[in-house]
């Protein structure tokens, strides 16, 4: 990891360079972009905003596209994602204490903070469409030119494709199932209601859905 | 469900958000006691993260950027603070050095520092260095806030931090961070325990100070037992630095916590925690 090959320059030099002010900000940023994301997080309970910015611009677009998953609206969507990162920002320990993967984290934060945003509000999804609608590849807002961080782009895209290729082949039942509980914040009850089908069959659905999304994404990697 | 383990089906609907909210409740305060059932659901968490994953990626517009610095309370434009947040307070300069030296020990320093120990002049000039960054750290402050006296008593101060330094850069040192107890509280702190010098350093920020008749008092648990690590009192910037040795009989910990007992400490942890220590270390692959 980083730019550590040189062990005359590691050691406390690094704890002064981190501490002493006469550095250039984007030398400090440039270093930081290749922290995996619990370093960072190591750095933002030391109050480093440069590592705070890092993280930002890594995982916004997923943050913000979730919370829109589930939202269906950009404006609330943004308020989710600023929440988010701020609470990051306040209470990095939070993640400290789970010491889980960060990303798995990151994404549990953000669904349960745009749920809870969805029930306070009362409503549910209002796209056309099925119950949760297909996410519409051709109306995909990618990104622009210049991604932040060309690398963990890359992952996430490797990872997203993964994922997509997963879930095409769960059975549709399974697959609306874990959407509607995921992304739609209904719990099985409600969605048994929904579908107007027996909890037990929902349960079932939920339970070999999940089966078969670990099973192919484990032999994908 | 407190006393029942949570099958692999509960982890994935507790995962998946598709629980009732009573259930949900009881998986979350079964959780909060169960490491082996954290695991299970730690990695059916990271199966619903990558379903999230899903989702069509969309760009937000670019001032929510800007949006999130100024709620952080993160100033934007221009070269962003580091750690000067802390920095401008002289008091907060040695947890400074200790949260970054414990951050940056984690990640690369201190295997590199490996062997170094065993070379004295070398060791020494690594040392004399880092003193006279924290020196330099106290010029600055004292620019920044024209607090000369205490500039200048820091710089004698960090002549006196050669031990910690010490245990800082030593393999057999770990480094724990401290988390607050209470959700409200701004406190950040660090658990140096130094095996090689048989010492123990606790140095936190931001801590309020005790009424007359109480102190915060720390124990580290080991084999289950706690062992009271001393007393100590945060001064009136709320920062605290409190410095013993591993007591007899023991040679590691698996926790810690800060507790409020009564004036002159407590022979059994007793009173309320303020602290709980997690260990850094752990989240090195
Ligand atoms: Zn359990």
């Amino acid at each position: 990891m980083g730019p550590q090959g040189n062990p005359e320059t590691a050691g406390i030099r690094n704890v002064g360079r981190t501490v002493v002010f006469a550095r250039p900000a984007e030398a400090e940023l440039a270093s930081r972009a290749d922290w995996p994301d619990e370093a960072l997080m190591l750095a933002i309970a030391s109050r480093d905003e440069l590592a705070f910015a890092v993280l930002y611009d890594r995982y916004v677009d997923l943050v913000y596209s979730a919370s829109f998953r589930i939202l269906a609206d950009a404006g609330l969507a943004e308020d989710t994602s600023q929440d988010v990162f701020v609470r990051l920002w306040r209470r990095p320990e939070a993640f400290i204490a789970d010491r889980g993967r960060f990303l798995s984290w990151l994404m549990s934060v953000t669904r349960n903070r745009a749920v809870d945003e969805l029930r306070a509000r009362g409503r549910r999804r209002r796209r056309e469409g099925g119950p949760l609608g297909e996410p519409d590849e051709a109306a995909e807002p990618l990104f622009a030119t210049h991604p932040p961080d060309p690398q963990s782009t890359a992952e996430l895209h490797e990872e997203q494709l993964a994922v997509r290729t997963a879930l095409r082949d769960l059975p549709g039942e399974q697959k609306t199932a874990l959407e509607l509980a995921y992304f739609g914040g209904f719990t099985q009850q409600e969605i048994a209601a929904r579908l107007h089908e027996p909890l037990g069959t929902v349960k079932t659905r939920i339970r070999l859905g999940m089966q078969k999304l670990r099973k192919s994404l484990e032999v994908r990697g | 469900m407190t006393g029942e383990h949570i099958t692999q089906e509960q982890a994935d609907e507790f995962a998946i958000g598709s629980l009732e909210p009573a259930s949900e409740h009881a998986v979350t305060v079964h959780l909060a006691e169960c490491p082996a059932c954290r695991d299970i659901v730690r990695d059916s968490e990271r199966l619903a993260a990558r379903f999230a994953m899903s989702s069509p990626l969309r760009r937000p517009p670019s001032h929510l950027k800007d949006r999130v610095l100024a709620a952080a309370g993160i100033r934007r434009p221009g070269p962003l603070r580091r750690v000067a947040g802390y920095a401008r307070t002289a008091a907060g300069i040695a947890a400074v050095f200790v949260a970054v030296a414990a951050f940056t020990g984690m990640v690369w320093m201190r295997g590199e520092m490996s062997g170094l120990r065993d070379d004295d002049e070398r060791l020494q000039r690594k040392i004399d260095e880092a003193l006279s960054q924290e020196v330099e750290i106290a010029a600055l402050t004292r620019k920044l806030d024209d607090q000369e006296k205490e500039a200048a008593r820091l710089a004698d101060a960090a002549t006196g931090d050669q031990d910690l330094i010490v245990a800082l850069l030593s393999n057999n040192t770990r480094i724990a961070d401290v988390v607050p107890a209470a959700e409200d509280s701004t406190s950040i702190g660090r658990l140096v325990w130094d095996g090689d010098q048989k010492r123990v350093w606790f140095v936190a920020s931001d801590l309020p100070q005790r009424p007359a008749g109480e102190t915060y008092q720390l124990w580290v648990n080991s084999g289950g037992k706690y062992y009271s690590l001393g007393t100590f009192a945060a001064d009136p910037d709320g920062f605290a630095r409190h410095q013993t040795i591993v007591p007899e009989g023991i040679t590691s910990y698996d926790t810690a916590v800060v507790t409020i007992e009564r004036a002159g400490g407590s022979p059994i942890r007793q009173g309320p925690t303020v602290f709980l220590v997690y260990d850094l270390s752990r989240l090195k692959d």
